[in-house]
């Protein structure tokens, strides 16, 4: 019966169906199912599965993204049954694209798979300058500075928030990514930056391994 | 001003490269959509900080003779130059002033000493912050001074990508969220562009410049860059096509609200935009690889009258500076267009190079001439923006739809069939869609507010 429900609620977020899912999980709910099961037998379930789709080149990237944004939203639905460390976020992470470069796309993508893989995401915006990137660190604790350039006038900003994080002594509080069109491994290296993400994909797999301690 | 109730180019066959229904000339003797296309070349200076006027000055100034000293050698008859702005130069327009200035001195030189026909365009940046308003505030205000200072110190044309509608827009296409696409798209965008065009054509008006047009690159070249290559899962390229074919009807704005061409070269649904109103249009396509990659780079030309290179950074090639080599690359293009139309054989090398890339990705096959006359048609075909944004969308995806050549994943055609079921749900009336919209976007776009576009 339990296990019939859950299906159903796995199905539902599968095929990217806010409104089913939201009422499924309410009928889980309602139906006495332990919340912490409705997240484990369900939601996770239904994210790896639609991963799966993605890397099979079935699903596309917006469509693992909006399974995230499902799966955040019905979490949040059973926020208020879940213990405190239940419901723990991935790690945080600060991300924006550096002083003088307004473009976002990149930086877009890689904030909400951020979001999508369980990450809490503070945005920046654009022509963020080193300061706010280390107002930003102070303020919010990060485990991660994600910075983004697409020109190669701009790319150079990159390492004068290195410096400014080591200057306010918050470098070794933070591992940091950077990425963007003009940006290379050995460009990262020599900013001093912890990891180049070649793309979004490959960015959130770094994050994920830096908090769950693998590298 | 003009409200383009039936399209100007309704058989396909006559919407080609070089020739438009409603020609300009301006500048220094240049003539757009008679017969010719022309080179736009376009830079990106490497001093772009705002410690260093003077470096950023001298350094546009040399690049502008690097572009027509090359002309010269080259044997260039007619040339457009494009100066983007930086939000550094827009929020500066006593910079703005003198910049324009000395590229304008720099080519009446040229064009007195070589005879070479000249024409500058300066595209300000639209430096609007959306948490600040749109209308109005302070960058408003200083965005309409630089067209006005540019305008009054040589710019022969005036263009803008502006950004209304852009946040919902961010929001929207990275969850596939076609309601909120054609909102941004459909609604917003065109009446910010409304607002925003009004002032523009009057500051060309008293300066006797041309309102160009804008683009909606911030939204429909944002799909084309997410969507990505061939292989890229990032989002359906179906969709990017959707989005291409809405944009036109927001583009179209700019020309109802008085602009009168040659549309900037970023609008790659400029080839639409032409079909409706018949002005010339500037175009990007493999020219524009210094700047991003496309799968549209032959059909792009299809129907242009200036040819352009997006942007090219200030850098040195083998070959010259990175503008230099690329007005060369341009240039050849130009040359094989214009012998065609010599020889009358201008619809054989369209055909080319709008087959060569028209079934090999849904954004290049929408822009086929015969697609942009009948996505121009609907568009036309309704009253309103958000009617004409949705007929638009409709007819694009009939056309993808009805096409058998066109080469789609089943992911890709999966989409396509959820993107109908969603554009039969919408609502037909403004008020009821704007309604839900609001509703459903306050709050979740920070930035989004309605008064923004409707005070």
């Amino acid at each position: 019966m339990y296990e019939e429900l859950l299906a159903r609620l796995r199905e539902a977020i599968v095929n990217l169906d806010l409104d089913a899912s939201k009422s499924l999980t309410k009928e889980c709910l309602e139906k006495g199912i332990p919340p912490s099961e409705i997240v484990s037998k369900g939601i996770s379930i239904a994210m790896e599965e639609v991963g799966k789709k993605f890397e099979s080149s079935e699903y596309f990237l917006s469509e693992l993204i909006v399974a995230g944004e499902i799966g955040k939203e019905i979490t949040q639905m059973l926020k208020p049954y879940l213990k405190e460390s239940e419901i723990r976020k991935k790690g945080k992470v600060v991300i924006g694209t550096v002083k003088g470069d307004l473009h976002d796309i990149g930086k877009n993508i890689f904030g909400m798979m951020l979001e999508a893989a369980g990450f809490e995401v503070i945005d920046l915006g654009t022509d963020v300058p080193a300061e706010a990137f280390v107002e930003a660190v102070k303020k919010n604790s990060p485990d991660i500075v994600g910075m983004s350039a697409l020109l190669t006038v701009t790319m150079g900003e990159m390492e004068n928030v290195i410096n400014a994080l080591k200057k306010a002594g918050l470098r070794d509080k933070v591992k940091v990514i950077v990425g963007g069109a003009p940006i290379t491994e050995e460009f990262a290296r020599k900013i001093g930056a912890d990891a180049y993400g070649k793309d979004a994909v490959v960015g959130v797999e770094i994050c994920k391994a830096w908090v769950e301690g693998k590298s | 001003m003009p409200v383009f109730r039936k399209v100007e180019i309704e058989d396909p066959s006559k919407l080609v490269f070089g020739i438009a229904k409603h020609p300009l000339s301006y500048g220094l003797g240049l003539k757009i959509g008679q017969g010719e296309v022309v080179p736009e070349v376009k830079f990106f200076p490497k001093a772009i900080s705002e410690k260093d006027e003077e470096a950023f000055k001298k350094e546009v100034e040399s690049i502008t003779k690097d572009i027509l000293d090359r002309a010269v050698e080259l044997g260039v008859g007619s040339l457009q130059i494009e100066t983007e702005q930086s939000f550094m130069e827009t929020k500066n327009p006593r910079l703005v002033a003198e910049v324009t200035n000395i590229q304008k001195s720099v080519m009446e030189k040229y064009a007195g000493e070589y005879g070479i026909k000249l024409g500058l365009r300066v595209t300000v940046a639209d430096i609007r912050d959306f948490r600040e308003g749109l209308r109005h505030t302070a960058e408003y205000n200083l965005m309409l001074e630089a067209f006005e200072k540019a305008a009054s110190n040589g710019a022969d044309v005036l263009s803008i990508e502006s950004e209304g509608g852009k946040d919902v827009f961010n929001y929207s296409i990275l969850r596939q969220d076609v309601r909120g696409i054609l909102f941004s798209v459909g609604l917003l965008g065109p009446l910010d562009m409304s607002f925003l065009w009004r002032d523009i054509v009057g500051i060309a008006k008293r300066n006797s410049s041309i309102p160009g047009g804008d683009t909606a690159c911030a939204t429909a070249n944002t799909a084309m860059r997410i969507a990505g290559g061939v292989r890229s899962m990032n989002i359906p390229h179906t969709l990017a096509a959707v989005v291409r074919a809405v944009s036109a009807s927001r583009s179209l704005v700019a020309y109802e609200e008085g602009a009168t061409g040659p549309g900037k070269d970023c609008g790659y649904e400029n080839v639409i935009v032409k079909a409706i109103t018949g002005y010339p249009m500037s175009m990007e396509g493999k020219s524009s690889a210094c700047a991003h990659s496309s799968l549209i780079g032959n059909i792009a030309s299809a129907c242009c009258d200036l040819w352009s290179n997006e942007q090219v950074e200030n850098i040195r090639l083998f070959g010259g500076s990175g503008p230099q080599v690329f007005l060369e690359i341009l240039y050849y293009d130009c040359k094989l267009m214009n012998r065609a139309i010599a020889l009358g054989e201008q619809n054989r090398l369209r055909d080319m190079l709008v087959s060569s890339d028209k079934f090999e990705d849904p954004q290049a096959f929408v822009l086929s001439p015969e697609a942009a006359v009948e996505i121009g048609k609907a568009i036309v075909s309704e009253k309103g923006y958000y009617r004409r944004g949705i007929s638009a969308c409709f007819k694009a995806v009939e056309l993808m739809e009805n096409e058998s050549n066109l080469r789609l994943s089943p992911p890709e055609k999966r989409f396509l069939l959820n993107l109908k079921k969603v554009l039969e749900t919408l609502p037909d009336d403004e008020d009821e869609f704007r309604e839900q919209m609001c509703k459903a976007f306050y709050g979740r776009v920070q930035t989004f507010r309605e008064r923004d576009y409707w005070p």
